[in-house]
């Protein structure tokens, strides 16, 4: 195997899990050993069993929020909600948790931690966060982050969020992540000293880089377009979902006011009917009113529950993203071994062109040698010698880069994998507690219904 | 009301009907007194009108009477509708198969009256004659002019005054032919009205119109009695019972009217919940087209909503032609009452004028006169017919309101099962493992 050159971005790699002076000592040990045996990053379908030693050995949970102020950059008052987040390792013997660590965080540190996820595992579909401000609302839910059903609905998601990483056989394994949930303070100092930022590619660069590739892997194209699809018709469904609620809330809550108009009808009837014949006969208005009344209540817990569902599909929805993130990475990658190689390509023809002395290509130095007369041979063998070396590196470096090309085609694909069938998997169980939803929903409509038609019947 | 001889005419004043022995029950009392049961005013007095006893002011004899059935069929036939069973019944109309006509003056539709019966009154025991809105309007008309004392069922309205709605249309001509033939059915349940000499021809003529140019207009003594008394004259005070009546009919109205405007934006509400879910259904489909394992689940969900979709579009039509139009029929209903209880309250306000220019007019008493008897007559047996329409009417909305509200639970509830049923088929399908990946 050649001798790879080193890699700016190999240097900037974390160092395998190796938590420093932690004071649980058993808990290190368990780290420690998971990691000696499971060192392959590649591996993405490896079972769940043999990676996934967080979710086995700890559980994590982010079991409250809290209003907060203080003072941001700019020194001004702000408001803010912090996460507590909880970490419990699980004991072998008798299943028993015990808490060992429990900090509080706020979202843009989550933020933080993912924008670092982001860069150093390029080849990852990483787990999104919850949206940041809410969308696809239906009227009644209030749009406000501060408002306690959005802050419980994002408590939800930030804790969904690190049990995904948690349990992503390479995530997991990540120091910055480990600290995340252990190291309260100074955490912010320690990923910005990874210089993470500066090793972003650049957005423009990716644009770029989009554009101008000539050769991409045929799957990344077709997983582009996939995933751009995928979000417009989350979001389309998203939006439609939320009119829908907006609709249903209306028909169920108009239904109330049949009870009270029943009451004084059965009122005035009651009057009416003390000289006839069949005054016997009443509507059992009470049990009316108060059935009707269920069923127009009956719509906040029924639309509570198909939030979750919504919730559901927004996570997916922004997986879309990660996933693009991969693609846009393997377009940058292929375009830089495109330029690459066109650039050694160009080196070895010039270099061809000196040593025979015909000029194919116009360069500045063959015209500057046509105006300004020949070079020595002297000059000439020089510059051979510099091109030399120069296409020496550029096939070096082309062979690297064709390399981690592979290479992260390889992984990125195996974590596609992955991906897929967590999605496929994710998805039906979404569909099918929807379905349960709805079967749900309709139940309860038939008993009202049919508890009413017995107080009709009783006219 | 006791069984003895009838007492004399009592005065006016805050009493209950009942007390009061019919005015026209006279030397025919013993027959139906002695009958099984203690008739109800109505009873006699539609044993009366039958009668060769009836007097007209013109002196002609009523056209087509004979004797009716004896006392005990005519009792049955008087028994609240729910106790009446095919076999004492001897009327029975239908209205159905509407059809449109198109003429070079106008478009219009015709419905099919059926009519089986073996009263006496009609010549051939089965009758089928065509019959368009405007025929049925005369009908109520001239069943208004000519029975003023009873309550005359409504029609359906006559213009359609809400946004466009086709008067040709299945749907519309559908509500309407129902109306039309709850129309007749009430007026054929009613043991006055459906002895009609007008309904009679409605039901049988084969040229209607050339009948309604004759202007030929049988008005009963009291109709046509009623038909003279002016206005005009005050009421001193109205019997507790027909007080309570107008109070009853105008909150009952009330009522009706917000049951109805409930209704419709339920129905509004619904609708636009189902425009809503016609586009929702469809996103999952455009969803499956780029899933692999998930395309059938998801193609699954798309048709499961289009399956709940169309249910809701049925109880949503369902709501809209058979429950609004029957709150809507009430409503007309009450109006038309309250005129009634109206021209009564006149009927009973000249009596009184008259008996207290009488009472004033010391020289003839105590003989009431001959004019103040009339008076009395008419108000006293307006009085009773409407008392027993009322009960009627009362036992008779109780009926159809029970079941136009457990029509409206049973809708409901047939919504919600068609889509738990398109639900629960689909569990299996979303559970489905895909064994060739």
């Amino acid at each position: 195997m050649e001798q790879a050159p080193p890699d700016p971005e190999r240097r900037l790699q974390p160092a395998p899990l190796e938590p420093l002076g932690h004071p649980d000592a058993g808990l290190e040990a368990v780290v420690g050993e998971e990691v000696e045996g499971a060192r392959d990053e590649g591996s993405g379908d490896g079972t769940m069993t043999e990676n996934n030693f967080w979710l086995k050995k700890i559980e994590i949970s982010v079991s409250e929020a809290e209003k907060r102020t203080g003072r941001n950059a700019m020194n001004m008052q702000e408001t803010y909600t912090a996460y507590l987040i909880e970490t419990r390792s699980v004991e072998h013997i008798d299943g028993q948790s015990v808490l060992t660590d429990s900090l509080w965080r706020r979202y843009s540190e989550f933020e933080l931690l993912r924008n670092y996820l982001l860069v150093y595992y390029p080849h990852v579909v990483v787990p999104p966060l919850p949206e940041k401000r809410a969308e696809f609302v239906w009227h009644k839910l209030s749009a406000d982050n501060m408002d306690p059903d959005f802050v419980e609905r994002r408590r939800i998601g930030l804790e969904n969020f690190l049990l995904r990483v948690a349990s992503h056989p390479i995530l997991c394994r990540d120091k910055i992540f480990y600290l995340f949930l252990t190291q309260e303070g100074n955490w912010k100092e320690t990923v910005n000293e990874t210089g993470f930022q500066l090793k972003a590619d650049s957005r423009l660069k990716a644009l770029n880089a989009t554009f101008r590739v000539k050769n991409p892997d045929k799957r990344f194209t077709e997983l582009k377009h996939y995933s751009d699809e995928l979000q417009s018709v989350i979001s389309h469904l998203l939006r439609v979902r939320a009119r829908v609620a907006d609709r249903l809330y209306g028909v169920y809550k108009v239904h109330g006011n049949y009870g009270r108009v029943f009451s004084e009808w059965s009122a005035i009837e009651k009057e009416m009917g003390d000289g006839l014949q069949s005054a016997g006969h009443h509507m059992d208005v009470h049990s009316v009113r108060w059935f009707l009344n269920r069923y127009a209540s009956s719509i906040d817990d029924i639309l509570e529950d198909e939030e979750h569902y919504a919730d559901q599909l927004k996570e997916y929805l922004f997986y879309a993203e990660a996933l693009r993130a991969v693609c846009r990475k393997h377009e940058l990658m292929q375009y830089d071994l495109e330029m690459a190689a066109q650039d050694l390509a160009s080196k070895k023809q010039q270099c061809e062109e000196l040593a025979t002395g015909t000029v194919r290509t116009f360069s500045l130095k063959g015209m500057t040698t046509k105006l300004f007369g020949q070079e020595t041979p002297e000059q000439r063998e020089a510059r051979i010698k510099v091109l030399e070396e120069q296409i020496n590196e550029g096939e070096q470096q082309l062979k690297s880069k064709n390399l981690e090309g592979r290479e992260f085609v390889k992984n990125a694909w195996a974590d596609i994998e992955r991906f897929k069938e967590q999605k496929n998997r994710d998805l039906k169980e979404a569909l099918i507690s929807y379905a349960v939803m709805q079967i749900s929903m309709c139940k309860k409509g038939i008993q009202v219904w049919t508890n009413a038609k017995e107080c009709f019947s009783k006219m | 009301m006791s069984g003895g001889p009838p007492k004399a005419l009592p005065s006016t004043g805050p009493h209950s009907l009942r007390d009061m022995p019919h005015p026209l029950a006279g030397s025919s009392s013993e027959e139906a007194v002695g009958g099984d049961s203690t008739p109800s005013p109505d009873l006699l007095m539609a044993r009366s009108f039958g009668d060769k006893d009836l007097i007209l002011p013109n002196g002609g004899t009523p056209v087509g009477t004979s004797s009716p059935a004896s006392s005990s069929s005519l009792l049955n036939r008087l028994q609240l509708d729910d106790d009446l069973d095919g076999e004492t019944r001897d009327l029975f109309v239908t209205v159905d198969d509407p059809k449109k006509h198109v003429c070079t003056m106008e478009t219009y539709i015709t419905y099919r009256i059926t009519t089986k019966s073996t009263r006496v009154e009609f010549d051939l025991p089965e009758y089928s004659v065509r019959r368009r809105y405007q025929d049925f309007d005369w009908l109520r008309n001239k069943l208004e002019e000519s029975q003023p004392t009873h309550l005359i069922p409504p029609l359906p309205e006559k213009f359609v005054v809400k946004g466009v709605v086709d008067r040709f249309s299945e749907e519309f001509v559908e509500t309407r032919r129902k109306a039309l033939d709850k129309f007749l059915k009430r007026i054929t349940d009613h043991p006055v009205l459906s002895f009609n000499e007008h309904f009679n021809v409605f039901l049988t003529a084969k040229d209607l119109n050339a009948y309604k140019k004759q202007g030929m207009a049988l008005l009963t003594r009291v109709g046509e009695s009623v038909k003279h008394v002016t206005g005009g004259y005050k009421l001193r005070s109205r019997p507790l019972e027909f007080a309570a009546i107008g109070e009853y009919l105008d909150m009952f109205a009330l009522k009706l009217g917000t049951i109805d405007r409930i209704a419709q934006r339920i129905i509004k509400e619904e609708i636009e919940y189902l425009v809503e879910l016609r586009e929702y259904g469809p996103v999952y489909s455009t969803w499956s087209a780029l899933e692999g394992e998930l395309a059938e689940p998801l193609e699954g969900v798309s048709a499961c909503i289009g399956n709940c979709s169309t249910a809701l579009e049925e109880l949503t039509d369902d709501m809209t032609e058979d429950f609004l139009p029957v709150l809507r029929e009430y409503i007309l209903y009450s109006d038309s009452m309250k005129s009634v209880l109206k021209k009564r309250d006149q009927v009973q306000a000249e009596y009184e004028a008259k008996l207290e220019a009488v009472a004033l007019r010391k020289e003839d008493r105590p003989k009431v006169p001959a004019d103040v008897e009339k008076c009395q007559d008419r108000m006293e047996c307006f009085n009773a017919d409407l008392k027993a329409d009322m009960e009627r009417w009362q036992n008779n909305k109780r009926q159809d309101f029970r079941q136009l509200l457990m029509g409206m639970a049973d809708k409901n509830i047939q919504y919600y099962e068609k889509c738990l049923m398109a639900w629960e088929s689909i569990i299996p399908l979303l559970q489905e493992k895909q064994e060739a990946k």
